[in-house]
C-alpha cells in the first residue's frame, strides 16, 4: 500500500541527494501562479510503499545536553537543522533534510500558570498530555502529517499547532519519552543522558551565573526542590534506555570537585536487532587501556579507556568508558583507529565530526565522542531498518 | 542582588571566583576569566547577554520563588515556582546561544538593505 504525500520543496537549487524515496517534482512558473510572486514554486510528490519513519527518543533533564546531541546527531545525517520556516519563531522544532526533532515539552497539558495552580512540575505526569503524544508520534511513524502543539518557552503559554510532515527519521527529545509504554514501544532507539548530581550542579552554575538574579543559592535551591519528581519520574526511564551516556566526575584527578574533567560511561544493551554496541579490542571481554604512552603523548591528566560486559537493571550490556580529555587532534585519531565496530564510512570519520563541531560544549571528552558514535550508530540502524523494508516489499511485489 | 553578574561581559566577577574556575562544557569565553582553552575557536570577546526580556522574567521568578519557599520548602507551590525558574533559565541560556553567532550588522542589514552601511558593490 503505497503512501503519498505532497509538499513544497523550499529550493531546488540545493537537491536533496539524500532522498532515496521516488519522487516526482511540479515546478509551477511565476507567471501563473501570482500568489508566490517572483518565486518559483515547486511540489514534490513522494510516493514510497509504506514509508514508515524511524523514530529515535532522547530522555535527559533540563540542562544536560539535549540541544548539543540534536545539533551533533543532524550533524551526522548531514544539512543543519532549523527552526520551520515561516512559522511560529518560539517554535521548538528542528528540521533538516533527513531529520525532524520534536520537542516533547509542546504535548504538556498544562501551562505554566496551569502548573502553578495545581503545584506540579513539568516533570510530573500530570502536566502532559501522554495520549497526545502517542496519537501524534504514531501517525508520524506511519507517514501522516500531523497539527503539533506548541508550547512556548518564553510566555510559558501553549501556542496554536503547527504541521509537522512525516520526515525519514523522527527525534523526540525531552522529558518523558519513555514514560508512556505505548510512546516506548514505538521507538526504533532510544537513549537516555544520565549525568550524575556533581556534574549537574557545576554545569548549571556555568549555565545561570550570568543570569542577573541568580545566586549560588537559587541554583541549588531550584536542582534541589526539583529533584524529588525528577528522582520519580525520569530517572526511572534509563532502565528502559537502549543507550545510557552517564556522566560522572573524573577519577584522574584525586579530590577533584571542579568538573573540568568528566568521566563518561557509553551503556550500551546488548542482543538488539539493528544494534551492535562499539567495542574495544576484545568483544565481551574486560579492558582497560591508557592510550598515552610510547606512541602518543598525552598532557595532564591523561585519557583512560575501560571496556567490559555489566548488568544494568538487569539487562545485559557492554560499558565504554572514558575519562580525561582530548588535548590534540592526534590523541583523537589515535583512540578512534582503536575502537572498533563504530559505524563509520571511513576512517577518520569521527574524528572529522568532532572537529567540525570543536565550539560544542564536550568537544574535548567523553561527552562529545559517545555523542558522535551514538549518532553514527543511529545511522547505521536507520540504514539497516530502511535496506530490510526495501527487501520485504521486493520480496512480497515478488509473491 | 549585591554582586551578582551582570549580562554584559565584564572581566572583574566580583563574588564567586572559585567557581567560574569551573570549566565545563557550558563555558562561556566571556566570563571564564582564566583561559583554559575550553574551547578551541575563540577570536574575539563575544558580548553574551540574555535579551533583556527573558532576563527580566528569570529574574522576576526568581524572586517569586524565593518568596513561595518562604513559608513552606516541601509545598507543590514552591517546586512548581523553582521548576519555572529553571525552565526559564533554560530559555534564557538558548537565546543566549541563538544570539551568540549573530553579527549585528548583519542583523541590520537583513531589514536595511538600501542604507548605506549595506550597499554592496559587485564588479
Amino acid at each position: 500500500m503505497a503512501i503519498c504525500t505532497v509538499h513544497t520543496t523550499p529550493s531546488l537549487s540545493m537537491p536533496n541527494t539524500h532522498l532515496n524515496q521516488r519522487q516526482v517534482i511540479f515546478f509551477t512558473s511565476a507567471r501563473k501562479n501570482q500568489f508566490f510572486r517572483g518565486q518559483n514554486r515547486a511540489f514534490t510528490v513522494s510516493c514510497s510503499a509504506d514509508a514508515k519513519t524511524v523514530v529515535i527518543g532522547l530522555a535527559a533533564d533540563s540542562g544536560c545536553g539535549k540541544s548539543t546531541f540534536m545539533r551533533r546527531l543532524t550533524s551526522v545525517f548531514g544539512g543543519a537543522a532549523e527552526p520551520p520556516k515561516g512559522g511560529n519563531p518560539d517554535s521548538n522544532t528542528l528540521i533538516s533534510d533527513t531529520t525532524t526533532v520534536i520537542c516533547l515539552d509542546d504535548y504538556h497539558s498544562l501551562d505554566r500558570t496551569g502548573r502553578k495552580e495545581k503545584g506540579v512540575t513539568a516533570l510530573d505526569p500530570k502536566a502532559n498530555d501522554f495520549d497526545l503524544m502517542y496519537e501524534q508520534v504514531k501517525a508520524l511513524k506511519e507517514g501522516k502529517a500531523v497539527d503539533k502543539p506548541i508550547y512556548n518557552h518564553v510566555t510559558g503559554l501553549l501556542d496554536p499547532p503547527e504541521v509537522i510532515q512525516p520526515p525519514k527519521i523522527l527525534v523526540i527529545e525531552g522529558l518523558h519519552p519513555m514514560f508512556d509504554e505505548r510512546v516506548r514501544d514505538l521507538l526504533d532507539f532510544s537513549i537516555y543522558l544520565d549525568i550524575s548530581n556533581e556534574v549537574k550542579f557545576a554545569w548549571k552554575i556555568q549555565r545561570d551565573m550570568a543570569e542577573r538574579g541568580h545566586s549560588l543559592e537559587s541554583i541549588k535551591a531550584s536542582i534541589e526542590a526539583r529533584k524529588p519528581d525528577f528522582d520519580s519520574f525520569i530517572d526511572p526511564q534509563k532502565k528502559y534506555a537502549d543507550a545510557v551516556i552517564e556522566v560522572l566526575p573524573t577519577q584522574l584527578i584525586p579530590g577533584d570537585n571542579e568538573g573540568k574533567v568528566l568521566r563518561v560511561r557509553l551503556i550500551q544493551k546488548e542482543g538488539l536487532k539493528h544494534f551492535s554496541p562499539v567495542y574495544l579490542f576484545d568483544e565481551g571481554s574486560t579492558i582497560s587501556w591508557i592510550p598515552c604512552g610510547r606512541k602518543l603523548t598525552c598532557s595532564y591528566p591523561g585519557i583512560k579507556f575501560t571496556y567490559g560486559p555489566e548488568t544494568y537493571f538487569s539487562n545485559e550490556v557492554s560499558v565504554l568508558e572514558m575519562d580525561g580529555q582530548f588535548d590534540r587532534l592526534d590523541e583523537l585519531i589515535y583512540v578512534e583507529s582503536h575502537l572498533s565496530n563504530l559505524s563509520s564510512k571511513f576512517y577518520g570519520e569521527v574524528t572529522q565530526q568532532m572537529l567540525k563541531h570543536s565550539d560544542f560544549p564536550g568537544s574535548n571528552n567523553g561527552t562529545g565522542l559517545f555523542q558522535t558514535i551514538i549518532g553514527l550508530k543511529i545511522r547505521d540502524l536507520y540504514e539497516q531498518i530502511v535496506a530490510e523494508r526495501a527487501a520485504a516489499t521486493a520480496q512480497a511485489a515478488k509473491v | 542582588m549585591a554582586a551578582s553578574l551582570s549580562s554584559m561581559t565584564t572581566l572583574s566577577a566580583p563574588r564567586p571566583v572559585r567557581l567560574l574556575n569551573i570549566s565545563n562544557p557550558y563555558s562561556s569565553p566571556s566570563h571564564v576569566r582564566l583561559l583554559p582553552c575550553t574551547t578551541s575557536r575563540y577570536t574575539r570577546l563575544v558580548v553574551r547577554s540574555t535579551p533583556s526580556e527573558i532576563a527580566n522574567k528569570v529574574s522576576e521568578s526568581i524572586k517569586n520563588a524565593e518568596e513561595t519557599c518562604a513559608d513552606d520548602p516541601k509545598a507543590g507551590e514552591c517546586v512548581a515556582a523553582w521548576d519555572e525558574v529553571e525552565e526559564l533559565s533554560a530559555a534564557a541560556s538558548h537565546a543566549r546561544d541563538k544570539n551568540k553567532g549573530k553579527d549585528p550588522l548583519e542583523e541590520y542589514c537583513k531589514d536595511n538593505p538600501e542604507t548605506d552601511e549595506c550597499r554592496t558593490y559587485e564588479d
